[in-house]
């Protein structure tokens, strides 16, 4: 990498808006998700949190690891609770003369984005109010100990949809929530991982300029549900990037575009056979998800109006 | 009046080394002997790592009615050596009762941290579980070493709910815990302990009346008060010759923990690192290394 890149990281502010303490796991690759996000969203933001890990973590009563405005809302309505902060905002504005730029921000887990909150969230999308969604995607109710969600990779073996003689784990395949988000006509969705710093951190600015709802999908490792070690947070959010298993983009306006392409993918099986919710999987399986990942890499590769490799 | 015919056991363990299962195998057992019992973790948001808190409590003849979690135990159980200086286990322990604790430590040097009038049931638990189960978890180890320094269960009781729980690997558990049961060292406490752990209480939850309207937290960040310090048992050493100060592992850590010195030199905030081990993995230089110990 070039040196600008080595030393890119002096450049990012010190200040932590998401404090030290929290008691999310050792190696949590959704904390540090969340730390960038905070870091790029600044002090001028009021949070919405649905239930899961993060909300969980971060505020054991009496104490509370954030230092911005934060609200703690059911697992449903997290979206419901930003857009009567937003619309608040705005008659303030109207009829108090309050001047001030906050920007309102929803976020929750795969579970609350994708399965329980997504009504709230449509309905949000829908009306356009102007908020930031942000989805940290760890692949399952982490939480309350690893149950399927619709954003659990096929053949992961999770609590309630395990491996064994007569299952291969999760059979169905990933929820598309950025297309799902975007089907809304809003302005911006883009997804992102918790192992690329700069890249979430610039598409939470990106976000911030947006007058409207936008739209953000961040994999976030979790090494305690997906069973690898703490020090393999990093890694294996690259491995998912680099295999094209979690592709990067970004939809502007409608507008698809590849971040992070590569001449060729790593294969599939650089990134399941490190994890322990897919240690069951046959030869077969591999190739399955091989196959499947191809085909929606090349599918947002021909969005992006580029060439199929 | 009603004879109190009950044992109240506190187990501490570190988040995901199964000191759940411990309690409910010991549960099961008194069930099996047609004895009331119950086990339950004390919930809280800790994760894989903390220390942490399961109960058990088991009544010979009487429903069990209470459901808080046990402050004055019996029997105090330590699936983690490293608790025992770091916390005060023995808080609560009753006059006469059992501290059994998991160390490779002897009796003989254990006790001299303790004093009080109970009992200290030392086993290397670790050894037998590694030799016997292939792995360093000692849930099932450290219960064949409180049934010898406490009759809590009969041994034989054991059998049914470890085949349950358990089923091919059942054998190889109940010899880890016969192992245990026959290689756990006792000695009488009445020694002046020299070092003083960390004071500790089970549930620090403030009342309703306390709590502001809609449990408002008024203080921004506070959790910085709490030490998450405690959680990790391998910490980060930095070779500062092989430093070429980038920052990235600063970047990387899920503690926000990592800042530099007035040298610029990068450390690890040790009261909130929790010994992930990523600033080493993805330092470019290798000029953090993960050594034993918090
Ligand atoms: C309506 C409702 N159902 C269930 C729960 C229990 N619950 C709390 S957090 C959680 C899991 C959250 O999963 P996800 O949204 O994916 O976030 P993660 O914990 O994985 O970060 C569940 C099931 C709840 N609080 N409310
Ligand atoms: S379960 Fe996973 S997402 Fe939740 S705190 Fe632990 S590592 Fe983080
Ligand atoms: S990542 Fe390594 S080289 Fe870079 S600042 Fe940290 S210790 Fe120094
Ligand atoms: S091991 Fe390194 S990255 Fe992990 S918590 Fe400690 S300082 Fe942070
Ligand atoms: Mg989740």
């Amino acid at each position: 990498m070039e040196t600008l890149a080595i030393y890119a990281s002096r450049l990012v502010t010190e200040r932590d808006y998401f404090a030290s303490g929290h008691r999310a796991c050792s190696g949590c690759g959704e904390a540090l998700a969340l730390r960038y996000v905070c870091k790029a969203l600044g002090r001028n933001t009021i949070i919405s949190n649905a239930t899961g890990c993060m909300e969980i973590v971060s505020s054991p009563l009496p104490e509370t690891s954030w230092e911005v405005p934060w609200i703690h809302t059911l697992f449903e309505n997290a979206s419901a609770v930003a857009s009567g902060i937003e619309s608040g905002i705005k008659a303030l504005k109207r009829k108090h003369g309050y001047t001030k730029e906050v920007k309102v921000v929803a976020m929750g887990g795969d579970g609350g984005t994708a399965d329980i909150g997504l009504q709230s969230l449509s309905g949000a999308l829908e009306r356009g109010h102007d908020f930031i969604y942000v989805c940290f995607d760890n692949e399952a109710y982490m939480n309350t100990g690893i149950q399927r969600s619709s954003e659990t990779p096929f053949g992961a073996s999770t609590t309630t949809a395990p491996a064994g003689k007569f299952s291969m784990g999760q059979h169905t395949q990933k929820k598309n929530m950025p297309a799902i988000a975007a089907a809304h006509n809003i302005r911006y969705v883009a997804t992102s991982c918790s192992s690329y710093p700069f890249d979430i951190m610039n598409k939470i600015e990106k976000a911030k300029q947006i007058k409207g709802p936008s739209y953000i999908h961040i994999l976030s490792v979790c090494p305690t549900g997906w069973r690898t070690a703490s020090n393999l947070t990093i890694t294996m959010g690259r491995l998912a990037v680099e295999t094209g298993i979690f592709p990067m983009y970004e939809i502007e306006d409608g507008k698809y575009t590849l971040n992070f392409d590569y001449p060729k993918l790593r294969p599939v099986e650089d990134y399941l056979k490190v994890q322990g919710r897919f240690r069951h999987l046959t030869k077969e399986n591999t190739a399955e998800i091989q196959e499947h990942v191809l085909t929606e890499f090349n599918r947002i590769r021909l969005l992006a109006g580029k060439k199929i490799k | 009046m009603i004879k109190d015919t009950s044992i109240e056991i506190r187990w501490h363990g570190r988040g995901g080394q199964g000191a759940v299962t411990s309690a409910e195998l010991i549960a099961l057992a008194a069930i099996h002997e047609g004895k009331f019992a119950q086990a339950f973790p004390s919930f809280g948001p800790e994760r894989r790592g903390a220390p942490v808190l399961a109960f058990n409590r088991i009544d010979a003849e009487n429903p069990i009615r209470i459901r808080s979690g046990v402050t004055k135990p019996d029997i105090v159980v330590v699936l983690d050596p490293g608790l025992v200086t770091l916390i005060n286990v023995t808080d609560g322990l009753k006059p006469g009762g059992c501290l059994v604790v998991n160390s490779t430590r002897t009796v003989e040097d254990l006790q001299q941290e303790f004093s009080g009038d109970w009992k200290l049931a030392v086993v290397d638990a670790a050894s037998i579980a590694r030799e016997l189960l292939g792995v360093n978890i000692v849930n099932t180890t450290m219960v064949g070493a409180l049934l010898k320094a406490s009759e809590a269960v009969k041994f034989d009781s054991l059998k049914a709910p470890l085949g349950e729980r358990f089923g091919a690997r059942a054998g190889a558990n109940f010899e880890a815990c016969m192992r245990a049961y026959n290689s756990t060292a006792i000695s009488q406490i009445t020694t002046t302990g020299t070092k003083k752990p960390k004071s500790f209480a089970v549930e620090k939850m403030p009342g309703w009346r306390e709590l502001l309207v809609g449990c408002m937290v008024t203080e921004p960040g506070n959790t910085k008060r709490f030490g998450t310090g405690d959680w990790k048992s391998q910490h980060p050493v930095w070779d500062d010759k092989k430093c070429i100060k980038c920052g990235i592992c600063s970047l990387v850590c899920p503690e926000g923990c990592i800042k530099p010195n007035n040298e610029g030199y990068y450390r690890a905030n040790l009261f909130y690192c929790k010994g992930c081990g990523m600033c080493a993995h993805e330092c470019w230089t290798q000029a953090i290394k993960m050594v034993e110990g918090t």
